[in-house]
This record gives structure tokens, C-alpha cells and sequence, in this order.
């Protein structure tokens, strides 16, 4: 019925010059306040550090997580917007040179690091096994590689099929797409549970993982969700993503903004009832002080904000909203992350100052910088799709 | 023969038959455009705007999920804080009275499952079935054939009980307080013709019992 020729190439997206030397700006703040905070309070600068850390490498996983989702379910409707969240992937080496930095800070950081700290604790001294300096380093080093091998594949599929529009890219990416997610889900969990869990080294909780992941994917989709819409105003998506695209993104931010609430909720509420002395704690820091209102923040505004928001269908389908709830939620994920981390320096309550707030500007410049680039290198959709033609007339019924 | 008291099936319409779903598509919007009243598309397989060309409004349905999710919501939690905290209160593990963690997945599981149930009750409703008295008109609506009836208002007219009903010969008009264009079989039908009908039929309908 409809034609693939009809669909004219939107070819690359340069970013102003305003907006890089804003983003060049960021990054200059950032390296000001890293260098700065690690003079004034080197604790509070790597707790800044590894949060904003964790934060964008999410967003980076994220992009291939769920480009290789939709490889895997062979979705029609994503075809225009898979592009877009791959772009997100071009952060992570910048990520592992983050990682590697994180290593000066590991001291500041994790107790169990600390050799006499250990000796005297009988649980830390039984858990050394697994957390020590060299086995934490390789391990995560190991997690990156594979990242970035399956990124440099799977992308490198994907855009190898805009000059070729050959259906074996799309094969081979589908192929590899399990592979991937079972790589992911692993080794995603061990960075959780290594970069943040181990910041209390006697806490341990088994949904930690999934909680991470849940808040992975919710900003993953209010990021690809923004970007969508900003390259659609600035036109490069205009006539390719259509008011039925946004629809369905607003959709997955709704299911995922649930989705998050379920895992919250259930770790909660295990812990809670079976109020167990060396689970508790975790939860005691953070419901106690200032922390209090922070959890309750979490509550209504990372779930009953965008949940009741996101429900009419007419919200889902207008960019004003779209945006407004998107940015409510990548600020929140940033919440919830500094709710991960500050409690266990911080029991009183959480401190937003020009450490944190240098640090989150820097790492978002770079973040902003790496997809910018990918951007101005490859086309914004990935014209080769053998569902991009079919996906550009989506309609709903 | 005295039409006044036939009591042969009740006239449901006039039906073209369509032989894709462009042209069917094309003949809703303008049957739209020409000001019928009640008409309906019959596809085999959903066609993408087609409830646009049929000026279908949306349904009322997600209000109905909505609300029934809001009152299974209280209802469960409020069933939770009377038993716990007001009627039979219990010491569970020195926890207090109102534990309200503990009845959030009771409270989630009644949400669900009174907006699933109401939801699914509703659409029976909203979609008038179960649907004993009219049969399909034609079983090709369901395999290969693209339909679209014009209908005539409810209690139109009724086919008289001799002959003249197989003849397809135009039945009593009632009196019919209606705005739009009038139905009328005869112009209903070189209307269908006019919009590239390949079949046009008169139909009446017939209940499953």
C-alpha cells in the first residue's frame, strides 16, 4: 500500500554551536567542581561522582536495551525512534573512563576496602571473597567490554543497514539480542549491587538489581521520549514520527513508571514486614530526618505524578505534556539515585550544593556531547529498517 | 393484504458490498458526508481510519476502567483498615493496627480485578451483546467481503408476512422522527450504487432463535 521511496532520509543532526559550547561549558563546570569537591570534601565528591556515575551509564545501557528489545520482538511502531535511543549508547566508553576515575575514589567510598576495617568484621572479612579491590576492578572492567562489544556489533549492524538496506543486519541483530539481555541482565545487577549496594557492604537485598533496572528503563524512555520530540521539532523527524509514535513511547513511560512503583514497593515491603535486624537498616536511614521526605517524593512524584498525568490518552499524544512529564522524570530518577547513595554519608538528610550540582552538569555535557556526536555522524532513523515504511503510516485504531 | 399488521421481520437496511478495503473506506466517508444517520461498516479485518470516515466517537469505556479501578482500590483498603484497625484488632509481630504496607497487595489485586471484570462487563454493554436478535446478514463479512448498511431507524418498518417480503418491495414507513437524510430503500440503494456497490441488497433482520 505505501511506498519506502515516500520516505525522504533526514540524513544526520547537527546540534547548534550554542547548544555545544553549552554543553562544552557543563563539562567545564564539572571538571571545576571534581576538582574543587575532591579538595574540599573528597566523600562528598565521590558520592556525587558515583551516583551521576550510575545515572548515565544507565541511560546509556538503556539505549541498547531497549533498541535490542525491539529487535528481538521484531516491533513495527519503534522503527522510527530505535535510532534515537542508540544514539544514547555512544556515552559508554566515556562511562568506562568514569569507572576507571572511580577507582581513586573507591577508598572514600567503600568500607570494605579499608584491609583493618575488614579484619575486625567478621561479615565483611567472610563477604572479602567477592569484595575486594582487584576482583570489583576486573569484573566490572569485564562487564564494560561486553557492553561496548555488543554496542560496536548490534549498532554497528544497525547502521551498516541505512547504506545497505539488506534484511541479515536485522537477522544478525536479532539474533543477538538474547545474547545481549541475558548479558545485560547479569552484569547489570553486579554493577548495581558492586557500584551502590556495596556502599553498605552489610545490606543486602536480592531485588536491588531489578530496582536498578527499573529506574534504568524509566529514564531510558523519558530520554529517548525528549529526544524524539526535540528532533522532531528541529525537523528532522517531522513526517517520519508521527503523534502515533509519541502515543506509544508515552505508553511505555506510563508501564514503566508502574513497573518501577511494583519493584519499589515490593522490596519495601518484604523488608519491611519481615523486619529482619540486617536488612532494616537500608530502609531505617532513608525513612527517618529529611530522608523521610525524600522517600515520600519518591512515592508521589516518581510514581503518582507521571502515573496519574500519563493516564488519558490525550496527554500521551501531546508534546507539551510530553515533555513536561519527561523532564519531571529524568529529574526524579536523579532523585531516587541521590536517595541510593547519600543516605549512607548522610544521615540527616540530602545535601544539593555546587558539588552535586557541578558534577550532574559535567557528566550531563559529556553525556550530551557523546549522543551529539553520534548524531552529526549517522542518520537520526535508521533508514535500512525493513518496518520503517509500514511504521511511518502507523495508525491506531 | 393489510400492512398495518404484517408481522414479517423488521427491515434492517440497505447493504452494499465492497470489493476492498480502500473503496469501503472511501464509500464511509461519503455516505458520512451525505448527511445518513445510521450506517455501519463491516470488515473482515480492522481498516486503519475507518472509525474516523464512520464519525465514531471514542468510548466511554477507559471511565468505566477508571472509576472501577478507583472503587476497588477503596474498597480493599478500606475493607483491610475496618478488619485490622477498627472491628478485630490484632498485635501482628508488634506491628500497628493500620500496617498499611502489608494491604497494599490486597488493595492492588482488587483495583485490577474489579477494572478488568468492569471493563470487560462494560464492552459487553456498550457493544449490545450478547446479541440474540439480529444474525449476521451475510457470513461473508467475516471471511472475505467488505459490507457497508445503510440502516433504517429503529421501527422504520416491517416486511409484510406474504410474498412481497422475498420480492424485496418496499415496506410501510412508519413515522420516523429523525434529523439527517431521510432513510428511504430506494434512495438508499442507488446511493450504494453511486458509490461503486458491487452487490446491493435489502435486509431484514432475523434473530439467532
Amino acid at each position: 500500500m505505501h511506498n519506502a521511496t515516500a520516505i525522504k532520509n533526514p540524513g544526520p543532526f547537527q546540534i547548534s554551536s550554542q547548544l555545544k559550547m553549552l554543553l562544552g561549558l557543563f563539562v567545564v563546570l564539572g571538571i571545576a567542581a571534581f576538582v574543587g569537591g575532591f579538595m574540599m570534601d573528597s566523600k562528598r565528591m565521590w558520592s556525587s561522582f558515583v551516583q551521576n556515575h550510575f545515572y548515565f551509564l544507565s541511560l546509556a545501557l538503556g539505549g541498547i536495551f531497549f533498541a535490542s528489545v525491539q529487535w528481538l520482538t521484531g516491533a513495527m511502531w519503534s522503527a522510527p525512534v530505535r535510532r534515537v535511543s542508540e544514539s544514547f549508547t555512544a556515552y559508554l566508553p566515556i562511562a568506562l573512563v568514569a569507572f576507571i576515575i572511580l577507582y581513586f575514589g573507591m577508598h572514600d567510598l567503600y568500607v570494605w576496602t579499608h584491609a583493618s576495617h575488614v579484619k575486625d568484621d567478621p561479615i565483611l572479612s567472610g563477604k572479602a571473597s567477592y569484595l575486594n579491590v582487584p576482583f570489583f576492578m576486573i569484573r566490572n572492567v569485564v562487564a564494560f567490554g561486553l557492553w561496548i562489544f555488543f554496542t560496536k556489533k548490534m549498532i554497528g549492524n544497525s547502521v551498516a543497514q541505512d547504506a545497505n538496506p539488506d534484511y541479515k543486519f536485522t537477522a544478525k541483530n536479532r539474533s543477538m539480542s538474547p545474547l545481549f539481555l541475558i548479558t545485560f541482565g547479569v552484569t547489570f545487577t553486579m554493577a548495581a549491587f558492586d557500584l551502590l549496594m556495596s556502599l553498605d557492604p552489610h545490606w543486602f537485598s536480592t531485588m536491588f538489581g531489578v530496582y536498578c533496572f527499573a529506574g534504568l528503563f524509566y529514564s531510558t524512555l523519558a530520554a529517548t521520549c525528549l529526544l524524539t520530540i526535540y528532533l522532531k521539532r528541529k525537523g528532522s523527524l517531522e513526517g517520519i514520527v508521527n503523534d502515533n509514535h509519541l502515543h506509544d513511547l508515552g505508553k511505555f513511560m506510563f508501564a514503566f513508571t508502574v513497573f518501577w512503583a511494583y519493584i519499589g514497593f515490593s522490596q519495601f515491603m518484604l523488608i519491611w514486614y519481615a523486619n529482619l535486624p540486617e536488612e532494616t537498616g537500608y530502609f531505617i536511614h532513608r525513612l527517618h530526618g529529611a530522608w523521610f521526605y525524600v522517600s515520600v517524593f519518591l512515592l508521589v512524584g516518581k510514581f503518582a505524578v507521571p502515573f496519574f498525568v500519563l493516564m488519558p490518552r490525550d496527554a500521551k499524544r501531546d508534546q507539551k505534556v510530553l515533555v513536561g512529564v519527561g523532564v519531571f522524570m529524568l529529574i526524579a530518577q536523579w532523585i531516587d539515585m541521590l536517595w541510593i547513595v547519600q543516605p549512607e554519608f548522610y544521615k540527616d538528610g540530602p545535601k544539593i550544593g555546587l558539588i552535586e550540582i557541578g558534577l550532574t552538569l559535567g557528566f550531563l555535557g559529556l553525556f550530551g556531547l557523546a549522543v551529539a556526536r553520534f548524531l552529526s555522524k549517522n542518520n537520526v532513523v535508521a533508514m535500512g529498517d525493513p518496518k520503517l515504511a509500514e511504521s511511518v503510516f502507523h495508525h491506531h485504531q | 393484504m393489510s400492512h398495518a399488521e404484517s408481522k414479517g421481520p423488521e427491515l434492517a437496511g440497505v447493504v452494499g458490498f465492497f470489493s476492498s478495503p480502500e473503496t469501503l473506506l472511501k464509500a464511509t466517508q461519503k455516505t458520512r458526508e451525505a448527511k445518513y444517520k445510521h450506517f455501519d461498516a463491516y470488515s473482515p479485518f480492522p481498516i486503519h481510519g475507518l472509525e474516523k470516515a464512520q464519525g465514531l466517537k471514542r468510548s466511554p469505556l477507559p471511565y468505566v476502567t477508571f472509576l472501577a479501578g478507583l472503587t476497588g482500590g477503596c474498597i480493599g483498603f478500606g475493607f483491610q483498615y475496618w478488619t485490622s484497625a477498627i472491628n478485630w484488632p490484632l498485635n501482628v509481630g508488634g506491628k500497628p493496627f493500620n500496617s498499611w504496607p502489608a494491604f497494599i497487595p490486597v488493595t492492588f489485586e482488587l483495583t485490577v480485578l474489579l477494572a478488568g471484570l468492569s471493563t470487560v462487563g462494560a464492552m459487553f454493554f456498550l457493544n449490545g451483546l450478547p446479541n440474540i436478535k439480529k444474525k449476521a446478514f451475510d457470513p461473508g463479512i467475516t471471511r472475505d467481503k467488505f459490507a457497508l448498511m445503510i440502516e433504517a431507524p429503529p421501527g422504520f418498518g416491517q416486511a409484510s408476512d406474504d410474498d412481497e417480503y422475498f420480492d424485496g418491495v418496499t415496506p410501510v414507513k412508519k413515522k420516523v422522527v429523525d434529523t439527517g437524510t431521510a432513510f428511504e430503500v430506494s434512495s438508499a440503494t442507488s446511493f450504494l450504487k453511486g458509490l461503486g456497490a458491487t452487490d446491493i441488497k435489502t435486509v431484514y433482520n432475523e434473530g439467532w432463535f
